[in-house]
């Protein structure tokens, strides 16, 4: 495979948190590259440093309290140093960001369509027409019936798995370099889970974006991740290609992140209690 | 006897007036019928707006249905007696999938997990201090924990702490509303694991609610999937809900992801039924 140039470049990333009872560090000097069209998977447990990875790529941390070290660089141009008005305009254009809870996303006192319109006439010169038409467009390539009607909608009225497919819609518009999808899943049903992944497949597929797929549910990484990273307290321990880590993994921490998860087929009672152990 | 019958249980939500105009009436149960025996799990299944949520309120009496009846070790739930109901209360217990919003960030987890004991028993002091420390034992923690409010507590432990205060009275039926769904894959597992344990020890019952096929093939001995208010499919031995044709059923099945990269996509079906 002909190695392109990455996308985004991350080097020696380290967040310090300053608490009252002294420095904390959550991230501990992780390296990573992005390129297009792929999906990278950062797997990991609660606690691990995979959010606030992904905040301190787009600098969303509380800069009294959270000190970021390293280099983000994306598609060349360094962020770290960049003016937060600069910065602003990074968000949303270039790099975007799928949270994991959907109604926290969106404002609950504007419409769909007047949130999204906004958004796109935010990053790019257009009439609120021609805003709106593209919004719908983007709805309906999403699969989101009557999006038309949907425009009019407040968030409170859609379920998590349709705004979650908005988010996704409003990412299509922008067409960012880089998508980070931070546990996008994790609030929805299995079958809105499905589509969901679906969506972002097709995003990256027709676009070429750029994916950070974050999740603690190694079945979601299954499904659509090229590459994975597995963070353990705030280090990368394992990476690797996809099935490379399903069929040999490394490390003993990637090992029982495998072994930790429910499966259809009977399982031996004695190998359960294990994990009740661990 | 089963230990809890649900009977032709059917219910409707109002949506709230608007100006003039008077709410709408949304059926969110039909005619739901089921039993959960002594010692037995049953999972209940369906995705999102089935009705899930809203059968475990009912059995648990927070809400009453507009027909139907549900027994729970031959007493009408609705319908008992003050002294009889306060029984019942206490042989049934819930836990929901938000652990942080379960407890009161103001007490300790001392005072959460004794709270039903002193709503029940006549503890002293030491007795008491004795019973949660036993009980922060036999979910995972340590007995020094107690001390400890939730704000330190990491999620699992959280939800630890509220199967802790759910067993603490020694209850028939505990009604496990999506209690693992917001965990992550290893803390699922350990309190999944951690469940059977004591379904087993304390001889419990559970009324597993989840959207999670997987999660609930590990714990319940039957499964049921509910769809649009009513339970369509029913398997007593669990790996029969594999064979039903139900659309319902199959969606279920067809949304579960792969456990390895190369059964992306389609062809998932065959993989799950080996």
């Amino acid at each position: 495979m002909v190695q392109t140039e990455p996308v985004l470049e991350v080097n020696g990333l380290k967040v310090q948190a300053n608490t009252p009872d002294g420095i904390v560090s959550l991230v501990r000097g992780i390296n990573f590259e992005m390129h297009a069209g792929k999906v990278l998977g950062l797997v990991g447990e609660s606690g691990s440093g995979k959010t606030v990875t992904s905040l301190a790529l787009l600098r969303l941390l509380d800069r009294k309290r959270i000190l970021v070290e390293g280099s983000i660089r994306l598609m060349g141009t360094e962020l770290t140093g960049l003016k937060l008005s600069t910065m602003q305009s990074v968000r949303g254009k270039d790099i975007g960001l799928i949270m994991q809870n959907p109604m926290n996303a969106f404002s609950p006192v504007a419409t769909i369509g007047s949130q999204f319109v906004e958004t796109i006439r935010t990053h790019a010169r257009m009439t609120r027409n021609e805003a709106a038409e593209l919004a719908i467009a983007a709805m309906e390539d999403v699969r989101l019936p009557n999006a038309a009607e949907l425009m009019r909608r407040y968030p409170f009225q859609l379920s998590g798995g349709m705004l979650q497919r908005v988010m996704i819609a409003i990412c299509m518009c922008l067409k960012p370099a880089v998508i980070i999808a931070d546990e996008p899943t994790t609030a929805l049903d299995a079958a809105n889970q499905l589509q969901v992944l679906r969506q972002l497949d097709r995003l990256r597929e027709n676009n070429g974006t750029a994916v950070l797929l974050i999740s603690h549910d190694l079945s979601v990484i299954a499904e659509l991740a090229d590459d994975v990273i597995v963070m353990q307290r705030g280090q990368i321990v394992e990476r690797s290609d996809v099935y490379q880590l399903f069929d040999h993994p490394q490390h003993a921490y990637t090992k029982q992140l495998l072994q930790a998860r429910p499966t259809l087929k009977a399982r031996e009672p004695e190998s359960l209690k294990e994990y009740a152990r661990a | 006897m089963s230990l809890l019958q649900v009977e032709n249980i059917s219910h409707t939500y109002r949506s709230s007036n608007r100006l003039w105009r008077s709410g709408s009436l949304t059926t969110v149960l039909s005619h739901v019928s089921f039993e959960i025996e002594r010692g037995q799990c049953l999972g209940l299944l369906g995705s999102s707006g089935a009705g899930k949520s809203t059968l475990g309120k009912v059995i648990l009496g927070l809400e009453q249905p507009r027909q139907g009846r549900i027994i729970f070790q031959g007493h009408d739930l609705y319908y008992a007696d003050t002294r009889a109901a306060r029984q019942l209360r206490r042989d049934l217990q819930v836990v929901f999938q938000d652990c942080y919003s379960s407890v009161n960030p103001r007490m300790s987890a001392e005072q959460i997990i004794a709270e039903p004991l002193n709503n029940y028993e006549k503890l002293t002091r030491d007795e008491g201090k004795r019973r949660v420390g036993e009980l922060l034992e036999a979910v995972g923690l340590k007995a020094d924990d107690m001390r400890k409010y939730p704000h330190a507590f990491s999620g699992g432990q959280l939800q630890r702490i509220n199967i802790a205060r759910a067993i603490a009275l020694k209850p028939k039926l505990i009604v496990l509303d999506e209690a693992v769904s917001s965990l992550d894959m290893v803390n699922q597992t350990r309190i999944l694991s951690l469940l059977s344990e004591l379904k087993a020890t304390f001889g419990l019952s559970y009324l597993f609610i989840t959207h999670d096929i997987k999660a609930a093939h590990v714990i319940s001995d039957s499964l049921a999937v509910m769809d649009k208010g009513q339970i369509v499919e029913h398997c007593r031995d669990k790996s029969g809900l594999a064979d039903s044709a139900h659309p319902a059923v199959r969606e279920l099945f067809a949304s579960v992801l792969p456990e390895h990269p190369r059964d992306r996509g389609l062809g998932r079906e065959s993989a799950i039924k080996q």
